[in-house]
Order: C-alpha cells, then structure tokens, then sequence
C-alpha cells in the first residue's frame, strides 16, 4: 500500500495520541491506517467526520487521535449513541466508529442490529483481534473454533458466529444493514477501496477488518509473540469471496452492497416529523 | 393558560416541550408508557423526536447521543428500567452530559407489581451508577402538577450543572389524573415560577475545567471545535488519561460543582406546621406526602403538635432540615426503610427517628393518626416495617 | 359544596369505570374545582378489577385516595364487597343489579340501585351505553356540587362517538335517580 504517513498525520491526527501506545506488532495501526487513507481519497477534512470508539485495545487506542470532534461510549453501546447523535447531527456530517470484536459482536450486537435495521447513517470499523486482548487474551464470539486463550485452555469449542457455516454478516445483512465488507489488515488497497464505499454509503456499513495480535493471541495459541506467525495466521485463513475455500475463515471482499437501497434512518425520522408537524398525519 | 383534566404523565410532556426537549427516546413499561405514548404523540407537532430503543440502556444511549448533538433530551422508565440505565447514567455523569429521566417507581424489587406504586429507588437515584465519586440531583415532586413544574426545573438544573437529573416520581403521580394549568407562552412560564436555560456550546480547548463552576456549556459534537469525550479520566482537553492525580481533580469537580452549589436548588420542599417546634416531624416525597399532609391537618385539629417536611429536592440529601432535636417520623412506599435512613444519620444522635413504610400501597390516614399519638405517647409502634428487621 | 367530596367508582376492566372518573372529573375542572383521579387496576390483564378514586375540592387536594367515599358506584360483586364497609353513614352506594347479586342489608348507608345495563339494553338495545346512564344518575345524585349540563358536554368531549344515544342514554339514568 502507497501510504505516506508524515503528511495524513499531519492533516487528520493528533499528535499528542500517535504513535499510540499499542503492544509492540499490533496490527491495529494498519487497519487505522487504511481507513485514514480512505477518508483522504474521498477528499473530507477533520471536521467532516465525527469519531467514535469503543472499550478495548481497538476503542482506546483509536480514542481521540482523530482531529475533528471524538467521543467514546461505554462497552457496546457506542452504536446507540451514534444513533442518538445522527439524529442531532447535519446530515452532511459523517459518523466513524472504529470499534472491537467483543463490542461489536458481542455485549453490543444488539445495539449493532438497531442501527443496521434503522440504516442509520455510520460506519463502523469492527477492528477484530480475535478476542478479548485488553483484558489479557479470552476468546470473542468471532475467535476461530480451537483456539486457545486464556479462557479456552483448551481451546474454544462453542459454536460461534464465524465458524461451522456461521457468519456475523447474515446476521447484520438480516437486519438491514446497507452495506458490508470484510478484509484483513494485510489486504492494502483493496481494504482502502472497501471502507471508501462503507463511507460513501448513506446509510449502515460496517467493515469487519481482523488484525493480529501478536501479545496476547498470538502467545497463547501460536505459543509466541512473534509477529511473523500471526500474520501467517491471518494471512493463510483469509481468501479473497472468489476463490474462499473450507479452510477460509475470513472470505474478504464486498460482503453486501445494498448503498442507497433504504431510506436513511435520520432522513427517514426528520421527513416523517416535518410531514406530522405540517399536516397532523403521515 | 390552560387548565384541564390530565394524567401526570401528559404533565411531564407539557413540561418536557416547554423547558425545550425535543428527543425523547424510551422503552415501553408500565407505568411510564403513556408518557412515552404522550411523548410519540406531541413531539412531532413541535418539530421533535420520538424514538423507541431496543431497551432502556440503549434509550438512554440515544438521549445521550442526541445530547452530545446539542439537543435537549429526557428518557422516562420505571425501577427495572432505571436500573438499565446504570451504564449511561455514569457516561453522562462523567462527560458531564444534560439530560432529564425520569423515574415513575412501582413497588419491587424487580417486576414486582406494575399497578402499584412503590419508593424502592431513593438510594438508587443517589447512586445510579458503579463507581462513586459523583453528586447527584433528584427532585421528587408529589402531583400532575408539581411533576410538570419539576420537569421543567430538571431540565433547566441539567444545563446549568452539566449532568443527568433524575426527576422520581411514582404510579400514583404518573398515572394518576389530576386537574393541571399549563403556562401558553413565556410570560406565563415565568409567572408560574419555571426557570429555561439555552443550550450552548463548549468551545474548548479546555472542554473538563478542574472546577466547581457551573454554566459552564457542553461539549457538542459535529460543533467543530475539536471536543472530546470519553467514559475514561478525562484531562482538561478530553483526552483519557491514567493518572490518580488527574482522577482527583475529575471526581472534585463531579462532587463540587453540585454540592458547592446546592442554593440553586435547596429552596425545594414544603414545610407544614414547621413554625412553632413540633413535637413530631413527618418526613416524606412523592405521593404518601399528600396523605402525610392530610392526616397532619386531622392531628393539629385534635391538637396534636405534628409538622409535615416534605422534600422534593432528594439528593444531595438536605442535612439543613434536620438541625432540631426532636422525634422525626419518615414515611415511605417501601418496608426496608431507605429516607429514614438518611433522615437518622442527618438528625442530631439524641433526636429519635421513626418509620412507617408501606409495600404496594399508601399508607392510610387513621393509620398515620395512630403513629402520630403513639409516638407522642412514646408508646411503642406495631406497624410491620422497620421491625421486619428483628422477624 | 363541602371541602371535600370523593367518589369511588369499581367494577372490572372493560365497564368504563375509569371514563366514568374522568368524566366527573374533566365536569368538576369546568366548575373550577380541583380534581384528583386515581386509577388502580392489574395492567395486563382485562377483566381484572378496576378502581377509581375520585376527590373534588374548591381547595388543593392533599390525599388523593378515598377512605370515605361519599358516593361509591359498585360495578361487580368483588367491587361491592371490597369497599362497601369503607362508605360513611351518610355516603351512597350505586349499585347494578345486573353485576353486583348479593345486597348487605346491614349497611348504615344508603344503597340505590340503578339497573343501568338493562335500561342500556332495553332502550338502545346494547350494553355499552350503560356508562352514560350511570353518569346521568351521577349527575342526579351530584346535584348542588356539579351542574348537570357540564357533566353531559364532559362526557360528549371524552367520548366522541355516538352523541345521540349517549345524550339519551345520560338523560335515561338522570330520569331513573329522580
């Protein structure tokens, strides 16, 4: 990927938070990187976006290294207070959530669904470091079957929302989100293509990025931190939709663009005001 | 002015749109339903949002969100909603978010039964969030009336301290009909005694001061003055920070700037043949203070030197009230005792303080005239309640 | 009037008996007086017992709840049972012979019956209008406290349907309590 870092820091982040304070081979700088260079191609400033984050390695360390206005929620709820604000935010406005795993899939997937099933206007960056990394290393909801973290020593035998024919996305797509994406950090410009149509989209779009965790996944189950075998990790599960075979964990490419098929939900919300408050009526 | 036949529900909605709210996101439950219907219904004639949430925590996540927009917000639920707003309750204490909920208690603990009224959330509004290091504000109003008045007053005490406001009422209060006069314009509105104050913006850059003031605006996103806000420590700037010290000035201003401040709001209660030093004071809020009030009239008419103290400002509990040495009486919805509680540790040691609560119910007028003379007689009382402690 | 008058109207959901308060009450802020309705009822279930507790005052109401009810509309023999020994000496019972079966003799106060589902049935052929009999005959017994025209325009504006028969209906309970 062309990614000159000096000058897209320069123009969107703070200072004071980069370099952040991430573990040594974390991979989440990549997939922060790459949405960083989507918001540059599509041309928007600081103050253009609104960023939101979650709890967890993702949330914390993306927290308040974006120019513009920031705000972090509470564990799971970030998307029910992206929906509240897009409701009190000019429709021009765009809203980013970079976001964890267990966030997103796990004690948030309610909220999650409402704001796909409402299309509400945001994009969330689901930064998967398959599991619980913050608080030492647990399986998530999305963790491969077998795995072994703290909290599946022997490793990670339930059903889960990755594995045997699942997949988040059939959930997401269900509820109506309008547009889908899935890559791994290393997938360079194709990731950067992805989240650029996430952003353009007026309405719900979320990118699933899993990233390498080298401290504390990659310790547990490949039983070193060196980051080399992590990336092989990701690397050899993750295929391109195309060409996804049975050992594919991670299919990567567009997942499901339904781009301006819905109403958007603030759109949708303040028309349907304005119509009641002018004529009494639907 | 208008004056007609309503629900303290639609009360609360009056209030709600004149003090300037525009979002309401809520949760069906019984019984503050018809608020949220009440709200789904006249919000949109004045250009606002209603919206239904997946719960109660992401109802109160939306109002947040809305907040966070600039917009004036309120959320209303009943005890197991509330409780659903823990995690919400200390964001927008710790980002310093204005916002109004309200509580219409039911008797519990959890389901309980949705028809009846119940006082089981006084501590729960002091605390309704993990953590501590934090002040809170609840007012308790005791009619249609007063809940419209108290909203009102909520929301204009949540711009000017930057937080939550809990306005706890009950079933009674709620759903409850009651004849209300609602103020048409704002000569009216100041005649009627209600205060408004705008919305404005934080234009940072230091957007958490490490001090007790108040009026200080919140930060608003999409303003484009690189606010910040985060569950975490915040510094001055809004960025997270782990450092004790930093914490010690955040939780500082979180306590200080409400109980350095509390003459905005103290002047909040009733008091009742208080002025020739009662024998016995009868502590109360809500709705039992209406009983309270009535049975107190009976006892001075068969001249029994009782006074009624009825608060309507709960928290920060106010200790003022509680200077004399004499016996006090707290009568609550509710058969573990929580006002008299705080009523015994703000009274002098030697004063002697009572109870009388009731479970699911009001307490009735010939009961409170017989505690009245027993505890005048200095007869024991045989009420159950606080003695279910010795059961 | 006095300073405090308290009407209790109770009988199961789906009779009106809520409505009925209401349109006492809504008659009662039309006079100027002050006005507290409390409703009681299981929230989930139909058919369950309802209960309201009306207060009229020309001063603030402090109690709402009525533990002396002055007129008390008995709806079902559960209602009537429950709350009959809580009416004073002087107060009145409203009963429908058509709910409540078992009349306590023994009572001090004073008991009028009033078929308002028969008289419903026989002169408009349906139930549903028996609540505006009912409030008719309220608005016989009430007479001297709320004026019977403003009972009849509160309830044309609670409810909005049927303004003929109801008109005829109120005046089919006010002519039964005369």
């Amino acid at each position: 990927m062309q990614y000159s870092s000096a000058s897209l820091i320069d123009k969107y982040l703070r200072t004071r938070k980069i370099p952040s304070t991430a573990c040594s081979g974390c991979g989440l700088g990549i997939n922060h990187k790459v949405v960083i260079q989507a918001i540059d191609e599509l041309d928007l400033e600081p103050n253009d976006i609104i960023w939101g984050t979650s709890i967890g390695c993702a949330g914390r360390q993306t927290f308040a290294t974006w120019q513009g206005d920031g705000f972090a929620g509470t564990h799971g709820r970030v998307y029910a207070i992206a929906r509240g604000l897009r409701i009190a935010l000019p429709p021009e406005k765009k809203i980013i959530c970079t976001v964890g795993d267990g966030d997103a899939f796990g004690i948030g997937l309610m909220h999650l669904i409402h704001a796909a099933r409402s299309n509400c206007d945001m994009t969330v960056i689901v930064n998967d470091n398959l599991g619980y990394q913050s608080t030492g290393g647990q399986f998530g909801f999305t963790t491969p079957q077998g795995a072994k973290t703290d909290s599946s020593p022997y490793g990670m035998f339930e059903h889960n929302l990755m594995s045997e024919g699942m997949d988040v996305m059939h959930i997401l797509k269900g509820a109506g989100a309008t547009f889908l994406a899935r890559h791994v950090a290393m997938d360079g410009t194709r990731a950067v293509d992805s989240v650029k149509r996430a952003i353009e989209n007026p309405g719900f779009s979320l990118v699933h990025m899993p990233y390498p965790c080298p401290t504390n996944f990659g310790s547990r189950e490949l039983g070193s931190r060196n980051q080399v075998n992590i990336y092989r990790y990701i690397k050899e599960r993750a295929k391109p939709m195309e060409s996804a075979d049975d050992d594919t964990v991670w299919a990567t490419g567009v997942w499901h663009d339904a781009s301006g098929s819905r109403p958007e939900f603030s759109e949708h919300v303040w028309n349907s005001v304005e119509k009641i408050r002018r004529t009494g009526a639907l | 002015m208008k004056r007609f036949l309503e629900t303290g529900n639609f009360a609360i909605t009056e209030g709600a749109i004149l003090a300037g709210c525009r979002f309401f996101c809520g949760y069906p439950i019984t019984p503050a339903t018809e608020l949220a219907e009440a709200m789904a219904q006249e919000l949109p004639k004045y250009g606002g949002v209603y919206l239904q949430a997946e719960d109660e925590c992401g109802a109160m996540h939306m109002c947040i969100g809305a907040a966070l927009g600039g917009m004036k917000t309120m959320t209303a639920t009943s005890g197991p909603g509330y409780i659903l707003y823990a995690d919400p309750f200390g964001w927008a204490l710790g980002c310093e978010m204005p916002l109004v909920v309200v509580n219409s208690g039911r008797v519990g603990p959890v389901s309980g039964i949705t028809g009846a009224p119940g006082q089981g959330e006084f501590y729960l509004t002091r605390y309704p969030t993990q953590g501590g290091n934090f002040e809170c504000i609840t007012l308790a109003p005791n009619s249609a009336q007063e809940a419209m008045a108290m909203v009102v007053e909520a929301f204009y005490l949540a711009e000017r301290f930057r937080m939550p406001i809990t306005v706890l009422g009950d079933q009674l209060i709620t759903d409850g009909f009651e004849d209300i006069t609602v103020p048409e314009n704002e000569d009216e509105m100041k005649e009627m005694g209600f205060r408004t104050y705008e919305r404005g913006v934080c234009t940072g850059p230091e957007f958490y001061p490490y001090t007790d003031e108040l009026d200080i605006p919140p930060v608003q996103m999409g303003s484009g003055h690189g606010g910040l806000c985060s569950d975490w420590t915040p510094t001055v700037e809004g960025y997270d920070i782990e450092e004790v010290e930093a914490h010690h000035k955040h939780a500082w201003r979180l306590i200080y700037k409400v109980r350095n401040n509390k003459e905005v709001f103290n002047h909040l209660y009733e008091k009742k043949y208080m002025d020739d030093d009662p024998d016995l004071v009868v502590v109360s809020y809500g709705t039992p203070s209406r009983v309270v009030n009535t049975a107190v009239d009976r006892a001075r008419k068969e001249g029994l030197k009782v006074g009624a103290l009825r608060l309507i400002n709960l928290w920060p509990f106010p200790d003022e009230h509680f200077t004399r040495k004499t016996k006090y009486l707290a009568v609550e919805l509710n058969w573990d005792g929580q006002l008299v509680r705080e009523v015994e540790r703000a009274a002098p040691k030697d004063a002697q303080v009572n109870f009388l609560g009731t479970c699911g119910d009001l307490p009735t007028i010939p009961d409170l005239l017989e505690t009245f003379e027993k505890l005048l007689k200095d007869q024991p009382l045989e009420r159950k309640g606080w003695e279910l402690e010795a059961w | 009037m006095k300073d405090r008058l308290e009407i209790v109207a109770s009988g199961f959901g789906g009779q009106g008996v809520v409505r009925l308060g209401q349109v006492l009450g809504e008659a009662a802020v039309k006079e100027g007086l002050r006005v507290t309705m409390l409703k009681s009822h299981g929230t989930e279930m139909r058919g369950g017992y309802v209960r309201a507790q009306v207060v009229l005052s020309p001063e603030t109401i402090d109690s709402p709840m009525c533990e002396n009810p002055d007129y008390f509309v008995a709806l079902s023999s559960a209602a009537y049972n429950r709350f009959k020994d809580t009416v004073p000496d002087d107060g009145v019972i409203i009963f429908d012979p058509a709910f409540v079966e078992d009349i306590d003799g023994d009572l001090p106060c004073t008991q009028k019956e009033l078929p308002a589902k028969q008289l419903a049935v026989d002169n408009f052929g349906r139930p549903i209008f028996s609540n505006s009999v009912a409030l008719g005959a309220m608005a016989k017994l009430l007479e001297g406290d709320l004026g019977k025209e403003i009972i009849l325009d509160s309830l044309l504006e609670v409810i909005p349907k049927f303004h003929e028969e109801n008109r005829d209906a109120f005046q089919v309970g006010y002519d039964y309590m005369s």
